[in-house]
């Protein structure tokens, strides 16, 4: 099945080493270094600015780092030009080349090659049909890009970088400018694709959930470096620092230190970081046991798989918290209603030289 | 629930019809007045005196020699701004560099000048007391009061056009589409061929149009390089202005109505170019 999209390429890791780039004064990536092994489907995740995507186009060649190496399978490729990387690299806005049709961009990285590499029309007929049926786009071959549908573009967009056997997909921002449900759905097509094809595969997202869902590995950007690589479950669950398991995820923030195995949480902007993530927080009716606090519901939102409730604490701040359904229903909680909230699982970031590791 | 209220159904920008009647009525008026009445007197005029007397108007010599040089005059500075204009609004299209915003008023210069001062420019330059010729007399190079001066003079005038049209475009479009090409294995010029040139054709096209006929009716800026030398230094304008300091109504309507037909070729291709839209194309395998 692999071979019918992805007949010569052989699959290859992709190592990062110590990258700097700088545009004018802003140092967009500060000495990063990564390692990619074949056949993965990585994540770079991070917020605007993080650097994300001039590190995917430092891989695929679209800009030049000042300093370190990009290396395909050990080789050096830092000072090849874009297209003898053989990378496949999938645009945030698709990039389609607007006055050709669907089959025609499909097409162009076959047509465009020497004469001696270039497959007979039949050849280029025969594969482009193929990666239009992988697509299911075969009926709208014709069509010019702009008679399509975001999530049909996006879909041109992979099988035209396909179409030359890369050895390296790189993807920017894949599914950021489609509506929800579209992305939902290809989402799975894309990790569904990459167990077919079996390349080596990057994609650059600042949606945490996508990441978390699509990729084997995860690698954490902020302000030019990356902060961690694992897999989901790995980043998800031991985040290395503040910032990851603030990103993975929705957070309340509590101030507060940690004393003799006891958490203190009170409102004073010093001392260590407290963070629970909003289902980790119970509300009950009656306070048993000395870990709770008092606060007061002010708005609930019962639509949806969870009920989003948020309260303001006995120190003023606002808390979001999540429940089941059935729990809420049980509770029978009600607007303005003072209620008690156990925090069941607290993440604990201790003050050290600015940074803020975690306590365990 | 959004429902609509009661009783209103005029859109919502609406006019009163007095008002849009109105309007249109300026319009054409206008547009009958400066545009159509004109036209139709050049063309009165020419067939004035019957159709031989129209088409004896383009046997005299002179006439002849001067529609030679206007479609020569034409025939180089149309290629020669594609080419300057093509280059021109892709390096600002497509890349940033410093004085970028100077480059792109530079271009729009021969614009806001006007042509007598442009022709004038040339004149200084190379004309006989000029910065250069005495060095041009010396080497027996006549610039001004010849061909060369007028071919300058309709660069100079015709000379944003192309660039122009194409600069909106080239910068709307930005370079991914460059970028996907050279990542799927393009060279540079194939990328330019085959993704740059094809996605601004239509802009280009346009902007060949319009520089044509600019540099066939442009009058001022060669009027002053010229020395109106009759069937030598006479363009097709200067030749019209010319017959009809002569008195020579039906000849020098009859070139005049050729230039008026370049006019409407020119806005019938326009609307073509305009008309035309992608369509769906079939494909089989």
């Amino acid at each position: 099945m692999a071979s019918r999209y992805h007949q010569g390429g052989n699959v290859l890791s992709i190592t990062v080493a110590n990258v700097t780039k700088r545009f004018g004064t802003f140092t967009a990536l500060d000495d990063v270094s990564l390692e990619i092994s074949a056949g993965r489907l990585v994540a770079l995740l991070g917020p605007s600015g993080s650097g994300k995507t001039t590190l995917l186009r430092i891989i695929a060649g679209l800009e030049f780092a000042e300093s370190g190496a990009i290396r395909f399978d050990g080789q050096d490729i830092s000072d090849r030009a874009a297209g003898e990387r053989r990378v496949g690299f999938v645009f945030q806005h698709y990039a389609l080349f607007r006055h050709m049709t669907v089959f025609e961009n499909v097409a162009f990285g076959l047509r465009v090659r020497p004469r001696g590499e270039r497959p007979t029309r039949q050849q280029i007929r025969d594969r482009v049909g193929d990666l239009l049926d992988l697509i299911q786009l075969r009926s709208q071959a014709g069509r010019y890009p702009s008679q399509l549908s975001g999530g049909q573009r996006q879909r041109v967009a992979l099988a035209r970088a396909l179409a030359v056997e890369p050895r390296v997909l790189l993807l920017d921002e894949p599914f950021g400018a489609l509506d929800a449900k579209v992305r939902q759905e290809l989402r799975r097509w894309l990790r569904q694709l990459h167990d077919d094809v079996g390349v080596t595969s990057v994609f650059v997202t600042h949606d945490q959930e996508e990441a978390l869902e699509v990729a084997d590995q995860v690698a954490v950007m902020n302000q030019g470096r990356i902060v961690q690589v694992g897999t989901p479950d790995e980043v998800y669950n031991h985040p290395a620092n503040s910032f990851v398991y603030n990103f993975l995820g929705n957070v309340n923030l509590f101030h507060g230190r940690v004393d003799n195995g006891m958490t203190y949480i009170n409102q004073d902007a010093t001392g260590d970081l407290i963070f629970a993530r909003p289902h980790a927080l119970e509300i009950t009716r009656n306070a048993n046991g000395p870990n709770h606090f008092r606060a007061t519901t002010k708005h609930i939102n019962a639509a949806g798989p969870l009920v989003k409730i948020e309260v303001i604490t006995e120190w003023g701040a606002p808390v979001h918290i999540e429940m089941a359904q059935e729990r809420f229903r049980d509770l029978a909680l009600n607007k303005g209603e003072e209620v008690y909230i156990i925090p069941r699982d607290l993440a604990i970031f201790e003050a050290t030289h600015g940074d803020f590791t975690p306590s365990r | 629930m959004v429902s609509a209220l009661p009783g209103v159904s005029a859109p919502a920008v609406g006019e009163p019809a007095f008002v849009r009647r109105a309007l249109i009525a300026v319009t054409v008026i206008f547009l009958g007045v400066f545009l159509f009445a004109p036209l139709a007197v050049i063309f009165a005029s020419a067939f004035g005196q019957g159709v031989a007397a129209y088409f004896r108007s383009f046997q005299d010599p002179d006439t002849i020699a001067a529609i030679r040089l206007t479609l020569l005059a034409a025939a180089i500075a149309v290629p020669a701004n594609v080419v300057f204009g093509v280059a021109a609004a892709w390096t600002i299209g497509k890349f940033e560099f410093v004085g970028k915003n100077v480059l792109i008023s530079l271009i729009d210069l021969p614009f806001s000048v006007s042509p007598v001062v442009a022709g004038l420019i040339y004149v200084l330059l190379f004309g006989a007391q000029g910065v250069l010729g005495p060095w041009l007399t010396a080497h027996d190079i006549h610039i001004i009061f010849a061909v060369p001066g007028i071919v300058l003079a309709t660069i100079f005038v015709t000379f944003p056009f192309v660039a122009r049209e194409l600069l909106p475009t080239m910068i709307a479009q930005g370079s991914d589409e460059e970028e996907a090409s050279l990542t799927l294995g393009a060279g540079g010029w194939q990328t330019f061929m085959r993704v740059t040139l094809p996605n601004v054709r239509w802009a280009l096209f346009y902007g060949v149009i319009l520089c044509n006929a600019r540099a066939m009716g442009e009058f001022g800026a060669v009027s002053v390089v010229s020395g109106h030398i009759r069937g030598l230094t006479n363009t097709m304008p200067l030749q019209i202005e010319v017959l009809y300091n002569d008195y020579q109504f039906v000849p020098a309507f009859a070139v005049a109505s050729l230039l008026a037909l370049l006019a409407l070729a020119t806005l019938v291709i326009k609307s073509f170019v305009e008309w035309r839209a992608g369509t769906t194309k079939e494909v089989t395998f």
